[in-house]
Formats: structure tokens, sequence, C-alpha cells
């Protein structure tokens, strides 16, 4: 094989020679100028950039496309202007004067965006496929891969529930498709589909780029995964023939702003409330005046509380560390290219004691052994480390922040902490959450490796024959222990209580390979693309739990040290298996068209039903290159496309289509006497949930690509959905998996790229927008609904007809004032002046305390989402600012269920001051009396806001350092995240959505999302 | 070469292919396949032993139906926590309806029995086990069976019979409620089959299996529920042959050390201080709230406040009744030393090692209940005669009390019945004591005159709180339970009972 080197090595020496030539000629420096014109028209080119390479030498062109600059013989002349292909220009000696004429860049066109198991020139793409473009991003602080996605691609909603450092973001593509499966997309990291989560352990630094696929058209090659979208990630690797070290140092602090705290009431106005409740109530039930003495001691006179304790202010950290380093080494010359990255990344939470640290390193090598064998190799390590804490919901420590009793102090008088908050006169006694917060241990440790290799044998010219194998090796290790000085994590359980550890490993292993065969050939004409393929891969995960209660002390925190042990095992895996196969065939570069077609097996379906075929169609016209076009010069290019494919979903549990056994164990003679009965109903027919879905798109690039604009209208309906539908309990069970229902997802998705010049200034925006539309269509039969969440805590329902997942309640029509209105009110059972006044929705004249009466109260699904950048450059300055909103949407807030219904068992937020008290003193009319809880706290449509909101996410302001003989490339950088919410949503956090699933849009307090800002420095060499 | 590598990779996919339905099969390693379940002869001893385990959590909450819902309980007001209201406290203060959640996990729960006794033994011929293990665990299975569909019939009234297990979800929509008559029918087939094929005892290792005594003692206790009284009296007499006889102490019946007695007919077996999630924990519900340990001796530990004994009841006790201490507590000394008059019930109440975990068993059936059944037939069918008194009297002697005598038949009765709720005071009996031996108008006076009692002077503080005003007003329709509103709306062609 040797030989087919030896011809070359003449040929590179004398490449060698020539470059040695010309560095010896790199002599003296002299004026030169020139004039820059269009290749087209010849007509001037004003502004553009003129550089001499490797130096901080360079200029502007004048009105008349004039330069003038300083360069010796043997030195490179960069010329670049948007919307034009770079061209760089030798001085050679003696030559002053320089005519320099431009090439219209294909810009975005020719670019070559990675698709599903391959690449494909942007300008032939016949289906809808979103590039993220790095550059809008910004220099974001964040610690998660799952942040680059927000507010850059239409369709795609990026949620942030909460604040929690590491937090993966919710990602969804062009809406919810799944009623009972998941609705998150497939991401595939270098051609490896590692499942529905990204996890917490990828660098964003190493991210080189970033593909959607949203139409089913790109997404059905992968099969029973597809359905809600493929996410594709590429890491860095060396670009061609250069060499160089990067570093990124980003350092700053993170805070809550005020604006978005939650207020509860404090210690005197929490005492005034329980001493007003216990007047109102006397007054009302017993119609006198009470005496002093009958109200408890502790809120007989409130405005003598001397306590009164912020608990939401007491866990918050302030200006909380963030700290990101990243090295990264490439090397790009020669066959073989290849990347070294480190990364270390320690984030502190907002909430006191909870933090995210991350070690990462990464190996990327690929290139060429000779002729027609390529190979490449990724391999990618992280550790991480977090202090967690269950911060979101009611019971969870932020939930129980902002409900503690605010009169109690969190230290004694000696500095220890107070153990026990609450538990006196009906006020709910809870642990002190910022001893939990400082005495309770509890960590996750995650191990992964990530890695992926491919050899590649071209033959016979046009084959190419890919061979890929992909592992991901994740281990997890959680430690939770409570010591026994805590107060219970229930209600009312004051300490001491016997301490708790639990450990738990989770070990999995998941393994992918491909095997791709790909043919590529031009004939006149005639393009033609093909690839066969076929992939295997499996996941197995085991899990080994120890749990311990009673130990002798609270320092040896270990299951050895535990009275009492218990541990369990368990084991669960999955498997696919398909064959795949894509044409795509292009003539003059005009008429595009594309056809794949995957079967797929997998190992969570049912004997019946193990296999599922998922084809795709698309196709293409670019009108402009059409003849009959008129050549006018801002049409750059214009294609019309349109796509129809078939995708899947098994986004299930592992083993639901078998009825397996489960342990009921009992006791005989004393002894422990094994039993088993059945789990769960079988379902051996358990089959595919399908998507079928139509797009029709249009891209259309005007002057020289500086305008950019695509929409696509969608149209995506999911069919035999995996649903657990409820069967008649003498079955022995209530509900068993079926495929059922029909749900309909359709749109449009507008995106607007601009980026034009003005003198110095460089400009570029993006504007994306989405419209999506879902409604459910059927379920199993017409008067079938799908109740989920809880009378008193938020019904989200799914009905034919309506959007999946509406919030269900009774309306509240405002607060009964008199007795005499509720006589002529329809029927409220217990309703008394100060109550909420229900709608009779049903007409029957009584308003019953269960879900009859209940209508739809709101729509937690936005209108629209929109995602603005604007970003550029003007000299050595650089800005970016990314804006992200959504609008015409309703958020259940939880907190108000919870504390609004003035029970008095919890504080009660700030505004309940004004609640009603009396005819007289009705309070603002909009906030119930403290004498009963019902018709208060019923899932209504009191609690629901709009949360419609504009959020600006990243302000990154930079400065590069002009270039020096130190440090050749240096840019130092500001950026603010999370800066500014412009929103009339009460709550912290409008994109809130703990829940999750199909229970979307419930605020019930979570970890707040908090403003950080970062000082930066981006180095190269 | 490169007709090679093609080669290689066209066998390579053929390889694949011929591989690949093995690959594609999984099943879960940490559990059983039901399909090859039931096969031998340890499988059918566990696929009985998991019916009975289910009858753990069964009798769990069994007092909310039995004592919650009588004259014999009330809670422990928690005028915080009102989240239990239309649940738990709907059957205290007789609001339920067709969408009470406690209502609909008791229907629930006895058919997710039933689908255990059923698949066990529509399964148990093809099982490679000897005819005599087949032949008691059917009569076990048939008696847990004949016990399910009586309470059943007792709670519902007309009820879906189902004998085998449906094979697809639209199988379990072709079944509807049959008629009273007919579940009985069902009982008797059950609990006949059972008392053939039941043994008398078990060897040591598999005590607290049920027995032919239990077998009998349920069937009387259907031929009285039904007034056949002869039919009552000749079983429970079968009963009385077996060697069963009174304990001495009351207070053993209920000991955790003192398992499976002399007069333990039928116990529902837990275990506690080990972790292996066999323990029962009723001390836990039916502790009163607040008492922070001083009850329940764990620091702090406070309880739901559920199940408390009324006034009504503490008041029914005669002086001198040994019973009293060891069936309840008129209430506690806090740990600060102050007298709490909350009552809580005292039966389950033993001390134990984990904080949660209680080693109490629950008693189903014990003698004292066969004795005054059959003082109940007997005085029916021939007025209070010497056997009457002398089955009542055992009971009160037994309690330190004096035996009674002189009584009219009508007297007789309300005298058994009044023994009946301190015996057996607790364990589940009264609600259906109560059904058996009042007509419906008389039950509706009965239970609305207790209400108006303990509206007017409530158990336990309701801290200012007043009553609503549909609170412990009983209805006639109230008597038999509503068929679960979820059960209706899946497949509406199933009843409801009237007046739901």
């Amino acid at each position: 094989m040797l030989n087919v080197y030896t011809p070359k090595i003449p040929l590179l020496m004398g490449f060698f020679y020539l470059f040695s030539l010309t560095l010896g000629f790199a002599q003296e420096a002299g004026m030169i100028k020139g004039t820059v014109i269009s290749a087209e028209d010849a007509e001037p080119l004003p502004g553009v950039s003129v550089l001499v390479k490797g130096t901080n030498r360079g200029t502007v062109t004048n009105i008349d496309g004039e330069f003038e600059l300083e360069a010796a013989s043997g030195e490179t002349l960069t010329v670049s202007f948007i919307g034009f292909e770079t061209t760089e220009i030798g001085v050679n000696p003696g030559q002053t004067v320089y005519e320099i004429s431009m090439q219209a860049s294909m810009g975005d066109l020719g670019e070559v965006v990675v698709m599903g198991y391959g690449s494909q020139r942007r300008a032939d793409i016949t289906s809808a496929v979103s590039v993220i473009n790095m550059d809008n991003i910004g220099d974001v602080p964040t610690t998660n891969v799952s942040r680059l996605l927000q507010g850059q691609a239409a369709g795609v909603q990026v949620r942030q529930n909460s604040g929690r450092p590491g937090e993966e973001m919710e990602v969804t593509v062009r809406g919810l498709g799944s009623l009972g499966a998941g609705s998150q997309p497939l991401y595939v990291v270098d051609g490896f589909p590692i499942g529905t989560t990204l996890g917490q352990n990828l660098n964003p630094a190493d991210i080189e780029s970033i593909t959607v696929l949203k139409d089913a058209a790109s997404t059905a090659i992968y099969g029973a995964r597809g359905s809600n979208g493929v996410i594709l990630i590429t890491t860095k690797n060396a670009q061609e023939g250069k060499v160089g070290l990067e570093f990124v140092v980003n350092h700053g602090m993170t805070n809550v702003p005020d604006g978005r705290r939650t207020r509860m009431m404090d210690g005197p106005e929490f005492a005034r409330f329980k001493h007003e409740s216990f007047v109102d109530r006397i007054r009302y039930f017993e119609q006198r005046e009470p005496s002093l003495d009958e109200i408890p001691e502790e809120f007989r006179f409130p405005e003598q509380t001397q306590i009164s304790t912020d608990w939401f202010q007491e866990i918050m950290n302030q200006n909380a560390r963030f700290s990101n380093y990243n090295a990264t080494l490439t090397a790009g010359t020669g066959d073989i290219r290849s990347l070294v990255s480190v990364g270390y990344v320690n984030q502190e939470g907002a909430v006191i004691n909870t933090g995210f640290e991350r070690f990462n390193v990464r190996a990327n090598i690929d290139g060429k052994i000779n002729d027609f064998l390529t190979m490449g190799w990724n391999i990618a390590a992280s550790h991480s480390r977090e202090d967690y804490a269950p911060t979101d919901g009611r019971g969870a420590l932020i939930g129980r922040s902002l409900w503690a009793d605010p009169r109690f102090p969190v230290y004694n008088e000696d500095g220890s902490f107070n153990t026990f908050i609450g538990g006196t006169h009906g006020v709910f006694g809870t642990a002190n959450v910022v001893q939990e917060l400082h005495e309770m241990e509890r960590t996750l440790e995650i191990n992964n490796v990530l890695t992926n290799g491919f050899l590649e044998f071209t033959f016979l010219k046009d084959f190419k024959f890919r061979s890929q194998v992909n592992a991901t090796l994740n281990q997890a290790g959680r430690k939770e222990y409570r010591p026994s000085t805590l107060a219970g994590p229930g209600f009312n359980q004051p300490p001491p209580r016997e301490a708790t550890l639990m450990q738990n490993n989770n070990e999995s292993l998941n393994i992918a390979t491909d095997q791709l065969l790909s043919y590529s050939k031009f004939i006149g004409p005639h393009r033609i693309d093909g690839l066969l393929g076929y992939s295997a891969q499996q996941e197995n995960t085991k899990i080994l739990q120890g749990n311990g209660t009673e130990f002798p002390n609270d320092q040896t925190r270990y299951l050895s040290s535990a009275i009492q042990q218990t541990s369990n095992s368990s084991e669960f895996g999955w498997s696919l298996l398909a064959y795949f196969a894509r044409a795509n065939y292009s003539y003059n570069d005009k008429y595009l068209f594309s056809a794949s077609w995957r079967r797929e097996g997998s190992s969570r379906f049912g004997a019946n039903n193990k296999w599922g075929n998922f084809p795709a169609f698309s196709a293409g016209w670019r009108i402009s290159e059409e003849d009959f076009m008129p050549q006018a010069n801002w049409i750059t290019d214009l294609k019309v496309r349109a796509s129809y494919g078939v995708t899947g979903n098994n986004a299930i549990g592992n083993y639901s289509a078998l009825s397996n056994m489960r342990i009921s164990n009992y006791v005989l003679g004393g002894d422990i006497a094994n039993g088993q009965v059945l789990a769960n109903f079988a379902n051996a027919n358990l089959g595919w949930e399908q998507s079928q879905q139509t797009d029709i798109g249009l891209d259309f690039a005007m002057f020289d690509n500086r305008l950019v604009f695509t929409a696509e209208y969608y149209n995506r309906l999911t069919q035999d959905m995996l649903l657990s539908v409820e069967m008649p309990v003498i079955s022995g069970f209530t509900q068993s998996l079926d495929n059922v229902g029909l749900v309909r997802n359709r749109g449009v998705e507008l995106a607007l790229d601009y980026r034009t010049r003005i003198n110095q200034l460089n400009l570029r925006s993006n504007l994306n927008v989405t419209i999506n539309r879902n409604k459910v269509l059927e379920i199993r039969g017409d008067a079938d609904a799908i109740w989920s969440g809880g009378f008193y805590s938020t019904y989200n329902v799914s009905v034919p007809g309506r959007p999946m997942s509406m919030f269900h309640g009774f309306r509240m029509m405002g607060i009964f004032n008199t007795e005499e209105e509720i006589d002529n009110w329809p029927t409220q059972d217990g309703a008394i002046p100060g109550t909420y006044k229900y709608y009779d929705a049903n007409g029957d004249g009584e308003i019953s305390y269960d879900i009859q009466d209940m209508v739809e109260i709101g729509n937690p699904h936005p209108a629209m989402l929109l995602g603005y950048t604007i970003g550029g450059d003007y000299k050595n300055f650089d800005f970016n600012f990314m804006f992200t909103g959504a609008f015409n949407y309703d958020v259940y807030r939880n907190i108000e269920a919870t504390t609004l219904n003035m029970d008095g068992v919890f504080n009660i937020l700030q505004e309940g001051v004004d609640r009603w008290r009396s005819p007289e003193n009705p309070g603002n009319g909009w906030i119930a009396t403290s004498n009963t809880w019902k018709w208060q706290r019923e899932s209504n449509s009191r609690y629901v806001y709009d949360a419609s909101h504009v959020w600006l996410r990243n302000v990154t302001l930079g400065y590069t350092i002009p270039q020096n003989p130190i440090i050749p490339s240096a840019r130092l950088f500001f950026s603010a995240e999370n800066l500014f919410l412009f929103t009339s949503f009460p709550g912290s956090n409008p994109e809130v959505n703990q829940r999750g699933g199909i229970n979307i849009g419930v605020d019930d307090e979570a970890y707040p999302i908090p403003r950080t800002f970062t000082l930066g420095a981006n180095i190269r060499f | 070469m490169q007709k090679g590598t093609i080669y290689i990779f066209i066998s390579a996919l053929i390889f694949s292919v011929s591989c690949g339905d093995e690959f594609l099969n999984k099943t879960d390693p940490t559990v059983l396949v039901a399909d090859e379940f039931y096969a031998t002869e340890e499988d059918l001893e566990q696929a009985v032993n998991g019916v009975y385990g289910q009858l753990r959590g069964y009798f769990g909450s069994q007092w909310q139906f039995t004592e919650f819902i009588t004259d014999n309980t009330t809670l422990h007001f928690n005028p915080g926590n009102r989240g239990q209201g239309p649940a738990l406290e709907a059957l205290e203060f007789w609001q339920y309806n067709a969408g009470t959640p406690n209502i609909n996990s008791l229907y629930n729960s006895i058919y997710s029995i039933m689908v255990n006794v059923n698949t066990t033994l529509t399964r148990m011929p093809e099982a490679n086990a000897p005819e005599e293990v087949k032949s008691r665990a059917e009569g076990e299975m048939r008696f847990i069976r004949g016990f399910l569909y009586f309470e059943l019939v007792r709670y519902f009234g007309d009820a879906i019979i189902i004998t085998e297990p449906v094979q697809t979800p639209a199988e379990a929509f072709e079944y509807e409620r049959s008629p009273v008559e007919s579940v009985y029918q069902q009982v008797f087939e059950d609990l006949n089959a059972a008392v053939e094929a039941l043994p008398n005892s078990y060897p040591s290792s598999l005590v607290g299996k049920a027995t032919r005594g239990a077998a009998l003692t349920l069937l009387g206790k259907v031929h009285l529920t039904r007034h056949e009284y002869t039919e009552a009296i000749n079983t429970l007499n079968q009963v009385t042959q077996l060697g069963y006889h009174l304990l001495s102490d009351y207070g053993a019946i209920f000991n955790p050390q003192n398992k499976n007695h002399q007069e333990s007919i039928w116990e529902i077996q837990y275990q506690g201080d080990n972790l292996f999630g066999v323990h029962s924990s009723f001390i836990y519900t039916f502790a009163p709230r607040e008492s922070f340990g001083a009850v329940i001796d764990f620091p702090g530990q406070e309880g739901g406040g559920w199940n408390t004994p009324t006034l009504d009841i503490i008041n029914a006790y005669e002086e001198g009744d040994l019973r009293k201490e060891v069936s309840l507590r008129e209430g506690y000394t806090s740990l600060d030393g102050d007298w709490v008059p909350v009552p809580y019930i005292n039966k389950y109440h033993h001390p134990h090692s984990i904080r949660g975990v209680t080693n109490d068993n629950w008693p189903a059936l014990r003698y004292a209940d066969v004795l005054l059944m059959l003082a109940e037939a007997i005085n029916e069918v021939e007025g209070p005669t010497g056997e009457a008194y002398m089955h009542l009297n055992e009971i009160r002697e037994r309690a330190g009390l004096d035996p009674i005598s002189g009584l009219s038949q009508d007297a007789f009765r309300t005298a058994v019945l009044a023994e009946r709720r301190l015996e057996l005071a607790f364990e589940n009996h009264r609600w259906f004591d109560l059904k058996r031996t009042m007509t419906v108008p008389q039950l509706v006076n009965f239970l609305n005159d207790y209400g108006l009692r303990e509206r007017a002077e409530p158990t336990t503080s309701r801290e200012g709180i007043p009553f609503s005003n549909n609170d412990f007003i009983f209805s006639d329709h109230q008597v038999i339970f509503p068929i679960p509103q979820d059960q209706i709306r899946i497949n509406p062609d199933i009843a409801q009972n009237p007046g739901y």
C-alpha cells in the first residue's frame, strides 16, 4: 500500500520548497493600494475588510471600493465582506496596485449540514431542518448543552423549569405529541442516539454544531424514536491545516433578583392574620364580639411579635459563584486531525449548600489512513458532583421556605439551630429549612464515558462503507443522609428522629453499532446519493440500593453503622434493531427528491407487534434556478419543498407488553411466606405509536444571503398512542396499556436571518417565530377524557376537540359578600360569606363538590413562541443580545391554592392581608375569608394567570485585544444571563413546569431562576 | 479485494438479520412472568400466599367502613388539614357518594384480590403439584372468594360475579351486576367447598392459613346475616366441636406475643420488628394527632387521629368491665405532663422496636364472635334459652361482669348486640351487626340519634369550627354503598344503587 504514497513525496517536497521560497522573499514593507469590485457586475464594493494575514494591519475600502495599507511582498491579504467569499491575495514583489474581484458567496447554501446518518448540502435539503447558529448564542454561563438551544430555532421550545445548577432544560420540538409516552426529542451525539435526555455531563464548550430535525422526512430515518424531533449534536475537531490552543475562562456570580421572589407575610402580619382569623370566626359563627383572652396568647398582640423570619431569604445564597475553565488543543495539519479538551465548571446554587461541579476531558481524532480508509475516534469522560436538595413543590424546600411560620427564629439564642418551626395552633410544623440545607448530606456523583469510533472504507470510486461503534457508560452514585437532629420530612414531625441513609448506585451501558453503505454519483445533471444501513442498539441498567435507619451517631454515615438496614437491586434494559435505506436524487440542482425507509424492531413491544415500518418522502424545487425566473440579482435562492413521513415513539416502559408477577408476602408459622400476585394486565398486541407528518416549506435567500427567510407549515397526526386506558376493575386492574387516540399538532414556523454592514458595524440578527396548535382528536370514545392532577392540586384534562392537558376547575365568579347572595346563587353546600362564588356549569342548580361543575379554566400552551437575537461587532467590540418570548398561555399557581385558601396552616402570601373579613370590610374583593377552607382551595380559575413574557436571556459584550506578539488573539467578554424578565405573571418563573409530561404548566414553586453575571476571557494561540 | 468487501458486508447483514428476534426478546429479570407462573407446587403455594398477602392491605383499611362510619368511633378533628374532607371524613359524617375515593378503593381492592383468586383457581389444574396440595389450595382460594363476595354483597348489594380472569379488556365490559340472591349462592358454593377441602389445623410452619373452622364460622355468619337462624346454629355448633375456647385474659387476645391462640379462628398475619414489609401499623392511624411521642413511644411521633372511640362507646362500658382498658384509652398525658382528653383505640398498641413497624395481627374471626352469634341465633329461634344465656354469660364472665338472666326475647336481643359492641369493639363488626339486627328505618333512626348526640357533644374539640349542615345526616339509601362513579363512567351499562 505504501507505493500509493510514493509519487506524492516529491510533490510534497516541492510544496515545501515553494513555501520556503516565498518566505525568503518576505522582507520589506511598503504602501500598496487597490480597488475591490464585485465579480458579477464589476461595481466597486465599499466597506470591505482588507487585512494583512497574521498581523493587525488592516483597513476598510472607501465608498469607491478603494483601500490603501502597508504590506510587504510575501505577505497575504485577506479580503472579506458579508455575502462574498473571503479571498486571499499574495503581495507580489514590486506590485503596489491591486484589483481584487470578489465572488458572491454561496454562503449558507454551500454549507454542509449534518443530517441523520450523513450530511447534505444546505441547498439540497428538502426537509425541515434548523441549524443552530453558534455565533448567535453568546458566551452563556451555562453548564448544560440544552441551554444552547434556547431561542435559536423555530419550532423548538426550550423551557427552564428551575434554576437548579446543572439542570437540563426541557426541550420540545413542534408541540406535545403524545398523551401517554414521552414527548422529548431524541438526542444524537456524533451519530450516536443517546436517548431522550442529554444528562448533565456533556461539556457545552465541546460543541461544534447543532442541527434540529423537525419533520418526518428528516427524522423517519430514526424510526421509532423520530416522532418528537431529533437533535443532532456534533463535537468539535481541529480545523484543517491549523494548530491551535484555546483557553476560555469565565467567572461570575449569581443572584435571585428581588422582583422574582414570592412575597409572604412577615411575622407580625402572620400573627395579625391568625389573631383576626380567631376574631372573625367567633364573630361569624357565634355572632358575638370575642374577648381578648379567647385568642391564643401568641397571637393576642400581633404588633408585639418579636421575630420575623423570611425563610426564603434565609436559604438564598447571595453572590453565588460561577466559574468555568476550558482548554482546547487542536492539531489539523497532516492527514490526521485531533482535538484534546479539558474543562472544569463549578456553579454554586442560588440556594445555600447546593451546587454543581464537573470535570470534562475529551479527545477527538480523525483522518486518513490511506486513500481509501479513513477513521475517527471520539472519547469523552466526565465526572460531576452535585450537592442537591429537593427544592421543587409544596412539601420541598422552596415550598416550605414560603409557608413556614415566620414567627420562629432560624437560630436559638445560644446559636444552635431552632429545630422545629411552627406546629402550634394549627400551623403545620416543619423542619428548619436552613438547618436541613446545612445538615443534610445529599450528593449525586456521575461518572460518564461517551465514546464512538468509525472506520470508513471507500471503494469502487462511488461507494463508501462506514462501520461505527458507539458506547456510553454511566455510573451514578447518590447518597442522602438525614441526621437525627433534623425534624422529620413530613408535617409535624419534631426532632429527634431516627437518622436515615440512602445510598444508590446506578450503572448503565448503552451500546450501538451502525453499518452504513453509501453511494454518491454525478452523471451529467443527475446527482444520486444512496444509503443502506443496519443499526443495533441496547441499553442495560443495574441498580443497587441500600437504606439504613437508626444510627448510633451522626458521624459515621455509612450503611454498616445503621441498626436497621434494607437493600434491593434491580436491572432493566431494552434493545432495538433496524434496517434502513435512503435515496436522494437531484436534477440540475433544480428538482430535488428524497425517500427513506426504516424497519425497526423493539424489545418494548408485544410479541405480535415487534416490528414497525417508517417511510418518508420529500421533494424540493429550486425555483431560482429556473430559466423563466428573472435573473434579478436580489434573489439568491428560492426553494419550495414538501415532505411526508411516518415516525414512531417508543418512549414507554421496558416491559409494558408483558404481564408480570409482583411480590406479596405473607406470614405463616411466624415466618415470612413468599407470595406472588399479578402485577399488571398483559397486552400482547401492544404496538407502535405512529406520527404522520406533512411539512411544506419555503426557503428564500435574498441580497447575496444577507436576508434569509424560511417558512414552514406542518401537520403532525399522532395515533395509536401508548396510553393507559381505563377498564372495569372486575378485570383486577383499573387500567391497561393500549394503542389508542389521535392528537394533532399543526403550526407555522418562521425564521428570518438578516446580516448587514453599516460602515464598520457588522450586524446580524435572527428572528424565529413558532405557532403551534395542539388538539386531541380522539382518545377512546367520544365521552372519554384523561384527567390528571387532583381536586386540590390542579386538574390537567385532555378531551377530544380541545388541546391536550387544559386546566380544568371551577370558574370563580367572585366572592359571596352576604348570606343573601349565597341564597340567590345555585346551592354551594357549606358556602358562607367570603367564600368563592363558583359557576354552575351543568345548570342543575347545585355546584357539587366534585368535578361535575368543573370547566376549562386555562390553556397551558403558548399561542406563539419567539426567539430573537441581535449581535454584531464594531471594530474590536462585539455584542450579542438574545431574547425569548412566549405569548398567550396560562400557568396555574399552586402556592395560591395552598395558602390563599386561608386555612392558616401555612404562612400566607403577603397579598392575603387584603382578604375578605366581613361584608363591610371585603378586602380587595379577590381574596377569601379565613372563616372556612371549603370553596376556596379547589382547582379553580382564581389561581390561573396569563404567563406571557419576554425574557432578555443573555447579553454578551466582548472586546478583542489588538493582536500583539505574545497573544495572537484574545477577547474579553462580559455576559449577563437571565437579565430581564418582562411579564405580568406574579410567580417567579413563567416557564415553570415541574410536573412535566401531560401535567404541564403548574407552578408548585421551584428552584428560583437566578441572574448570572460573568466576566471572561478567550485566548487563542 | 473490493468484491470481497462487498461479500463481507452482505454476509454481515444476513447474519445480523438471522439473530434479530432473539436480540429483541427481553423480559424483566427482576420479576416472574405471569405466563410461566402457576406451573409448580412452589408456584401454587406462592400464588395462594400472595392472595393472603393482599388481605394484609385489605384489613388495613376496613375500620373506615365498619367502625368509623358507626357510633363506635369518630375522628380527632383536624382544623388545619381539611384535605381528608371529601375522602375519609365523608364516611364519618355520612357525606359519602359515588365519588368518595375511599369507597372506590374498597371496591377496587376486593376485585384486585379476586383476580388472583380466580387466576390461581383457573391455572391450578395445569400445575405440577400433588393432588392434596391442590385440593387444600382450592379450599383456601374458595374460602377467600366466599369471604370477598360476602363483603361485596354486604357493602354494595347486587354485585358483579366473576370467577375466571378476563383475557382482554373488552371481556371486562361484558359483565353486569347479579342480584343479591345470586351473590349469596356464590358465597355458599365457595364456602361449602372450602369447608369440604380445608383442614381443621395446620402443621406449625403453616399456621395462619384458613382452616375449616374459619370456613364454618364465616358460613355461620352468612346464615345469620340472612336470618337463616337454624342453619346458623347448625353450622356454628360444628365450630364449638373444634377445640376453640375463650382465653381467660381478654388482653391476651391482642397481644402479638400470643398470636394464633386458642380463641383465634382466623387471624390476619403481620410481622413487625423487621423491615420485610409485612408489618402492621394500626396504632399509627389510630393514635391522637399531636401526641408527639406521648402515645406511640418514639420521639415526636404523632398519630393519624382516626378511628377515635366516641364518648358514646366509652359510656357504654359497665363499671368493672375489664375490657375497657384493653380496648381504649380516654386520653393521654402529654410529655409536658398535661392530660389531653383525646381517646384512642388501645387494642393494637404494643411495644415495637422500629418506628412505624408494628407486630399486631388483626383478629378477623374469633371464638367469642361464635358464641355471641350462637346466642343471637338461638334467641331468634327459641327465645333466651339456657344455652343462649350460657354463651352470653361466658363472654360476660371473662369481662369480669355479672351474668345476666331473666330477659325477654327482645331484651336478650338488645343485650347480645350491646355485648357484641363491647366484646368485639374496634374489630370491624359494628356496621354489619347494626345492618343485620335492624331494619333500614331502625338503622336510620339509630344513627341519626347518635349523630345528634355527637353534634351536641363532640368527642374531641373542634377548635371552634362548626359542623357543616349536612354532617351526621344519614339517609336510607346510604345503608348500601354506591357503586364507584369511575366504574359507571367506564362502563355505563353498570347500574347504580338507588339514591346515588
